[in-house]
């Protein structure tokens, strides 16, 4: 994903200017890819050189509108029908060092294990403690609950490499 | 003010050389208004630990103090359980021929509550928990998440603020598994204290403090600083 759809889709809702898209860009994810306001209008300057959007009026304080153009529509809804492949995630520390781990000599993998899994379990308690708190919109809500996802299944993943290594002992 | 503690306790079934060793000496404790998870998986010893929290057994060895009562002193471990622990299992065990309120009253008018008032503590205690529009509805005409509200009144209900509860959201969604969570939870901040085994690490979560649990002895607890090292 790119700023760029991000933006193309928070301009579905109507023209606006960069630093009204930030703040609804911030709304939208919560904490997790905070942007500045240069980034923005970086990436506007490009959207309207790729015919996605095209500048309107200037507000009261010399502020550029912005709006979808129809190819910045058709590009936004490509998005959106197109799954996410996760071939160009970065790889995962902690499954590298675990499997690192076990190939190793002198390594306690459970000892590994269960220091992981206890810190795994207090940042799972403070995304908890920050979605049981939260007053923010629902799409902040679902990008914690995302995280606390991860979470969870980081910790059920360190269950299973107990229980196998266990077997095999 | 501890609500719950086990000091080296051991619970050993059967004997000779078929002894299972369920724990191998366990202290754990619980305070006033405080939410802790036992996790582990099947045949560490948790299923144990939560009926000897609850007085529902007795340990081999070791001491469990329930209100600052010596459980080896009491001979009566029923009545100390209708007084003090309510219980919350994953086959929420209410009375499909009662209604929700009338299964909430239920342990009130086994400790000889009479009618009336058992009905005004469990319309209490179902409206603190914001469920008092389920009162008159049958176990069948409510949804899974909706059944165990009920059971989590009524094991509420009354006097007790030590809560047991075994995988409570065992066939729940995630939704209405948090949701149980989020009540759980709103209720320790009331001055309930809760002890809650789950091999769930998103319900654990919300605990004040995570035990794990393995081959019958604590392996880690979130409350003990650790550095991180990732």
């Amino acid at each position: 994903m790119s700023i760029r759809h991000g933006l193309l889709a928070l301009l579905s809702r109507g023209p606006r200017h960069g630093y009204q898209l930030r703040v609804d860009f911030e709304a939208s994810t919560g904490a997790t890819w905070p942007l500045n306001v240069g980034q923005v209008y970086t990436t506007l300057a490009r959207m309207e050189r790729d015919g996605l959007v095209e500048p309107g009026e200037t507000d009261d304080q010399g502020r550029v509108v912005y709006a979808l153009t129809e190819a910045g529509r058709a590009e936004m809804e490509r998005w959106f029908t197109t799954p996410v492949v996760p071939s160009d995630r970065p790889r995962d520390e902690l499954v590298i060092k675990l499997a690192m781990a076990v190939a190793a000599k002198e390594v306690d993998v459970a000892e590994v294990i269960r220091r992981q899994r206890t810190a795994t379990m207090r940042t799972l308690q403070q995304l908890t403690r920050a979605k049981r708190d939260s007053t923010e919109g629902r799409a902040q809500l679902l990008v914690l609950d995302s995280m606390i996802f991860q979470a969870e299944a980081e910790q059920r993943w360190l269950d299973h490499c107990e229980a196998v290594l266990k077997e095999a002992r | 003010m501890t609500v719950v503690a086990l000091a080296g306790v051991t619970r050993v079934h059967g004997d000779g050389e078929t002894a299972v060793h369920a724990l191998k000496g366990v202290s754990l404790q619980v305070g006033e208004g405080e939410l802790v998870a036992v996790m582990g998986p099947s045949g560490s010893g948790k299923s144990t630990l939560l009926n000897i929290a609850g007085a529902l057994d007795r340990p081999t060895s070791g001491t469990v103090h329930i209100d600052g009562r010596d459980l080896a002193t009491v001979r009566d471990l029923a009545a100390l359980r209708r007084r003090s622990v309510g219980f919350v299992f994953q086959d929420l065990n209410l009375i499909t021929s009662l209604t929700a309120a009338e299964n909430v009253m239920l342990p009130r008018e086994l400790d000889g509550v009479r009618s009336r008032r058992a009905r005004a503590e469990a319309m209490a205690v179902l409206t603190e928990i914001g469920a008092e529009s389920l009162a008159d509805r049958f176990p069948d005409e409510l949804s899974g998440g909706q059944r165990q509200q009920v059971a989590i009144a009524r094991a509420l209900v009354g006097e007790r603020r030590l809560l047991l509860a075994d995988e409570p959201t065992g066939a729940l969604d995630t939704l209405a598994g948090d949701e149980i969570l989020r009540l759980l939870a709103a209720r320790c901040a009331a001055g309930a204290s809760v002890l809650l085994v789950t091999h769930e690490p998103r319900y654990a979560a919300w605990a004040d403090r995570v035990v794990f649990l393995r081959d019958g002895l604590v392996a880690d607890a979130t409350d003990v600083p650790m550095a991180s090292a990732r």
